[in-house]
C-alpha cells in the first residue's frame, strides 16, 4: 500500500475518532455503535498493520540503511570504479537490486531471516544512539558470512558451476557449497567494502537516476 | 460536562489515545530515518493498543452493567 494512500486513512481515521470524542452520544444509536467499532478498532488495526508493512519494506532498501551516518563509506564502496570490489561490481551491474542492494547480501537466506535482519537491525541501532559506535573501517560481521546467501542467486548459475577456478580443483566446488571454504574470506573474493582504502579509489556515479 | 455518562468518558479517551497514536504513526511515515521504525512501533503502536483496548473493555463494562440490570 503506497505511503500516501495510508497517510491519507490515517487522516480520516484521525477525524472520524475526532468527531467521537466531540461527541460521543451519538454511540447510543446502532449507526454511532458501528461507527465507533469501526474508528476505534477496525481502523487504527489497519492503519498500524498497513503502516508497519510500509516500514518494514522500507526498511530494506538502500536509502533506509545508508541514512546513518556511520553507513556512508559503505554506500560510497558501491560505486568504487574498480570490478574487483565486489559489493561495488554487483551493484553496479545489477546483478542486486540497486534499491535493496544492502539487504540483498545481508539478509539471511535461511528461515526467519528477515526477522534475524530486522532484529540486527534493532541491534545496530541500540549501538548507534546508546552506545559507542566504531569507526566504519572497524565494522564487522557479527558472524562469517554465510556461502548461502551467495548461493541464493549464484547457485546452478553457469558462471558459477563451470568457472575455471572453481573447477580447477575437483574438490572446490563441493566445498564453496558446503560452507567449508568461503567465498569472500579464503583469498578469492575478499575485496567487499574495504572502506578503510575508500580515499586512494576512483568512483563511478554513472546510472544513477 | 457533568452529565457525561462513565461509557462516553472511556470513550472519549480511547479515541484521544488513537489519535494520538495515528499521528505518530503518520509522522514516522514521513520521517526516512531508521529511529521512526522504532518509534512507530514502540510509541505509536503502544498508543494505538491501548486505546483499542480500552474501547474494548469499556464495551466489557457496559455490556457487564446492563447484564447486572436485569
Amino acid at each position: 500500500m503506497p505511503t500516501l494512500a495510508i497517510l491519507a486513512l490515517i487522516l480520516a481515521s484521525a477525524l472520524l475518532a475526532a468527531v467521537l470524542v466531540w461527541r460521543p452520544a451519538i454511540t447510543i444509536n446502532p449507526g454511532g455503535k458501528i461507527l465507533a467499532f469501526g474508528v476505534l478498532f477496525f481502523l487504527p488495526a489497519f492503519c498500524f498493520l498497513a503502516g508497519l508493512n510500509n516500514e518494514m519494506e522500507r526498511s530494506e532498501s538502500t536509502q533506509f540503511c545508508l541514512s546513518c551516518h556511520i553507513m556512508e563509506p559503505f554506500g560510497k564502496s558501491l560505486h568504487v570504479d574498480d570490478a574487483t570490489y565486489l559489493a561495488a561490481a554487483h551493484f553496479q551491474n545489477h546483478r542486486v537490486p540497486a534499491e535493496q542492494a544492502c539487504y540483498t547480501c545481508h539478509t539471511n537466506y535461511a528461515m526467519f531471516g528477515t526477522a534475524k535482519a530486522k532484529l540486527g537491525g534493532l541491534r545496530h541501532l541500540y549501538i548507534y544512539y546508546l552506545g559507542t559506535p566504531p569507526r566504519p573501517q572497524d565494522i564487522k560481521l557479527y558472524q562469517p558470512f554465510n556461502n548461502r546467501e551467495c548461493l541464493h542467486c549464484h547457485l546452478g548459475a553457469r558462471s558459477f558451476e563451470e568457472g575455471a577456478v572453481h573447477n580447477a580443483d575437483p574438490a572446490t566446488l563441493p566445498a564453496i557449497k558446503a560452507n567449508t571454504l568461503s567465498c569472500v574470506s579464503s583469498g578469492c573474493h575478499d575485496v567487499v567494502h574495504n572502506v578503510a582504502t575508500l580515499d586512494k579509489q576512483k568512483f563511478w556515479n554513472g546510472g544513477q537516476q | 460536562m457533568s452529565d457525561i455518562r462513565p461509557m462516553d468518558r472511556r470513550l472519549q479517551l480511547s479515541g484521544i489515545l488513537v489519535i494520538v497514536g495515528l499521528l505518530v504513526e503518520g509522522l514516522c511515515l514521513l520521517w526516512s530515518r531508521p529511529i521512526a521504525f522504532v518509534v512507530l512501533v514502540g510509541l505509536g503502536g503502544l498508543l494505538i493498543a491501548a486505546g483499542v483496548l480500552l474501547f474494548l473493555y469499556s464495551l466489557a463494562i457496559v455490556d457487564r452493567a446492563n447484564h447486572n440490570a436485569r
